[in-house]
């Protein structure tokens, strides 16, 4: 059996990983190579000291930080770049690999990559929740449907000890890291955000330090309220701490990742994304001077602009610079296909069912309207088909592939005494509940987050379960989803404007 | 959950519901029909047929819009007043017009038509297709900010719902001013009254909601309302079974969820 790796090309430029525990720091300005080009990390702040930082400090028992996750050259995420070459320089004994999450179960035999496949393959950690879900006071949710394994590669969801039958009844997801960069936005207190979740009029998750409502943002299935949340749960779970962190350490945490931001710099074709006089959206500190928490869907403050730049650029000038004008030219086109190509979007929950109608014509900026991020300002969680079926990434069954799924698949029943799915009816197959795990709401089923959607060169693969290697399927994946009909320019153009943010 | 039960008062007032209904008058249109999406050079519209004539019901604008589209794959029901105004997309204009999704999902509901340049719109529709010039639509979704010091009286709320619905994502606009006057009050006690309603078709036919709707939606609002913090009050859920005998003209109101807020 071949690698998992091999599937992939191997990284072209040198990585620098950050070992938890390492000392150094971070400059005020950093830029880190990938493969698209180079990817600028600002500390606004200034320059980070690692040494004894509790980002950067192995605080748990596995021998991970949150920098184990979160490696500022994969844009505070991590990269499958990385994850494979971690893979081949410790010969699988970097803490990312921890029984825990970093193998498709802990009871596989740890040493084979077969047991890390997930990760390996596709960027995938293990997310492990309570069934039935639980409320923010632990006490137990009653679900509006029941769930069954249909389908467990990973021999995790049936396992005795670990799996949804077991004496604490767990069910396993795989899902990306994201990014703990940029997170003015995620965790903005602007507009879409009330007592009240604007898309099912259900209470908002409220902020357990401060008593506010949150924008519910965090995390692809928003269970984690605040920054603070998210690091106390993480350092908990992925870093298996076995005593909680204490005030300092969470306030050190959520004070760097609050001033951390990422973006790609320079585009290995367009060249400097960040010249004097280009457009604005590009590079950290448009994000960094950027207004958080408000709509850009529309042509008076724009969700990436580009006050109409790159357009019709000179020709003439050497070879070089006509290539570079050319590239600058498609990510200019891209924008307008992101801003304003229209498309029927259909069947998409907690979209297509907060009044737009289904079918909605419109674009990608619709659902993709925050300034500077091109996440939704509400509460984000959407079913675009990523997780449920039919149209989640499968493994076509024939008898002439050797191809098999690599993901679980959940069949989840709707109770009878509420109203059905309005888009999938009461029985529906997933291969991730997504916020359905958190809410236990029947609607729910197969939403996810939306991502941010910066710095996306520095950190392959996407999708909350790494279904798509590349920009490119990214945007096939829409294409086919929504029967968009794009031409290969508009998809190399669309591809190319999302690789330079 | 345990504390948001605690306080709360389980009351059922049986009414009977002795209804004896009158056929609409001639300007109404109730009825239940697959929606029909019209594209246009610009935003689609949404029309439906009756008795073989076009209806139209809407535009596609954004959420904020008074009257939302409904969703291919389902039946809408439809409770407006026919006009002479100006057709649009080739259907006789409905206004006011109330359009309810209904839950069962219907594959034969499933028309899209392309654009014709006889259908095109006549005038600009309130937002564009793509984004729009950075602005909402319509204003509707606006939450009414709290008085700054409210008199502490007695204050009564009413949220509203389509058809066979529950809390949705229109409520968030409703609820934030209870919640908000409850909140800056110190209330101490909240009444929630639920109703369901029924709706005569213009056929004669008449639709009940669900028998046990009244009370999901007075324990619902009281759910949220807590979960959203107003724990404090002491709370009163009841709910009335029985639904009123619809008129045809003006159905809608009875289904709806009332709201007494008490220093």
């Amino acid at each position: 059996m071949a690698p998992p790796h091999a599937l992939y090309p191997a990284p072209k430029v040198t990585l620098r990983w950050i070992n938890p525990g390492e000392t150094g720091g971070l400059a005020a300005d950093g830029s880190y190579d990938n493969n698209q080009g180079q990817l600028g990390v600002l500390n606004a702040a200034g320059a980070v000291t690692a040494t004894g930082h509790p980002f950067f400090a192995p605080l748990g028992s596995n021998g991970r930080a949150c920098i184990s996750c979160h490696q500022p050259q994969d844009a505070m995420s991590l990269s499958l770049n990385s994850i494979r070459r971690q893979w081949q320089v410790t010969q699988g004994q970097d803490p990312i690999f921890a029984a825990v999450d970093g193998a498709n179960c802990p009871h596989l035999p740890q040493q084979d990559p077969a047991s890390h496949s997930l990760l390996l393959d596709r960027g995938l950690f293990r997310v492990f929740l309570p069934w039935p879900p639980r409320d923010a006071a632990g006490k137990a949710v009653e679900p509006e449907f029941s769930i069954e394994v249909v389908r467990d590669p990973t021999g995790c969801n049936l396992h005795p000890q670990h799996g949804l039958h077991s004496a604490q009844p767990m069910v396993s997801v795989y899902r990306r890291p994201r990014p703990a960069a940029n997170l003015k936005y995620p965790t903005h207190q602007n507009f879409g955000v009330s007592s009240f979740i604007g898309k099912n009029g259900l209470p908002t998750a409220r902020d357990p330090d401060t008593g506010k409502p949150t924008s519910m943002n965090l995390m692809a299935d928003a269970r984690a309220p605040s920054l603070r949340a998210q690091a106390a749960d993480a350092a908990a779970t992925h870093l298996q701490r076995l005593v909680p962190l204490s005030k300092a350490q969470l306030d050190a945490i959520v004070a760097f990742e609050g001033q951390v931001y990422v973006a790609q710099q320079i585009d290995r074709q367009a060249g400097s994304l960040i010249e004097p006089n280009g457009p604005s959206a590009f590079g950290p500190r448009a994000l960094l001077k950027g207004e958080a928490g408000v709509l850009g869907n529309n042509t008076s403050r724009w969700v990436f602009p580009m006050e109409g730049k790159w357009t019709a650029l000179s020709r003439g000038n050497g070879a070089a610079q006509d290539a570079r004008n050319a590239a600058r030219e498609s990510i200019a086109r891209g924008h307008d296909v992101f801003m304003f190509r229209t498309f029927w979007i259909r069947d998409s929950m907690h979209l297509n069912s907060v009044g737009l109608g289904n079918p909605t014509k419109r674009t990608c900026a619709t659902c993709h309207g925050m300034h500077m991020t091109g996440m939704d300002t509400a509460n984000g969680w959407m079913d675009i088909g990523s997780t449920n079926l039919p149209w989640a990434r499968e493994a076509p069954l024939n008898p002439w592939t050797t191809q098999k799924p690599e993901l679980p698949l959940f069949k989840l029943t709707c109770r009878n005494d509420i109203a059905p799915h309005p888009f999938l009816g009461r029985v529906i197959y997933t291969q991730d509940p997504g916020r359905a795990l958190i809410s236990g709401r029947c609607n729910d089923i197969g939403t996810i987050v939306m991502q941010q959607l910066r710095a996306l060169s520095a950190r392959a693969p996407y999708f909350s379960n790494g279904s798509a290697h590349s920009l490119r399927d990214v945007v096939d994946f829409y294409d086919r989803r929504y029967n968009i009909g794009y031409s290969e320019q508009e998809k190399q153009d669309l591809a190319n404007f999302l690789g330079a943010l | 959950m345990k504390s948001l039960q605690r306080g709360i008062t389980l009351l059922l007032a049986g009414v009977s519901g002795a209804a004896v209904a009158a056929m609409p008058d001639g300007a109404q249109r109730n009825f239940v029909a697959c929606p029909i999406v019209r594209d246009t050079a610009s935003v689609p519209c949404w029309l439906a047929e009756y008795e073989g004539e076009l209806y139209f019901l809407t535009l596609q604008t954004d959420v904020s819009a008074p009257v939302n589209p409904p969703m291919l794959g389902h039946k809408v029901l439809v409770e407006g007043r026919r006009t002479d105004k100006p057709r649009i997309c080739g259907g006789i204009v409905l206004e006011p017009v109330r359009l309810s999704v209904l839950p069962t999902l219907d594959a034969n509901c499933n028309q899209l038509l392309p654009a014709e340049a006889q259908y095109n719109l006549t005038f600009e529709p309130p937002r564009p297709p793509g984004p729009s010039k950075g602005r909402l639509a319509f204003n509707t979704l606006d939450v009414q900010q709290a008085e700054v010091a409210p008199q502490r009286v007695e204050k009564r709320f009413t949220i509203g719902y389509d058809f066979e619905a529950r809390v949705g994502f229109k409520h968030p606009a409703l609820l934030q001013p209870v919640l908000d006057y409850a909140l800056a009050i110190k209330a101490t006690r909240i009444d929630i009254e639920g109703h369901r309603g029924a709706a005569l078709l213009s056929d004669g036919t008449i639709l009940n909601e669900s028998p046990e709707l009244a009370r999901r939606r007075a324990q619902q609002v009281a759910e949220l309302l807590q979960g959203a913090g107003l724990t404090a009050p002491r709370y009163t859920v009841r709910w009335i079974d029985a639904a009123p005998a619809p008129s045809g003209s003006d159905d809608s109101p009875q289904r709806r969820v009332d709201i007494t807020v008490t220093p």
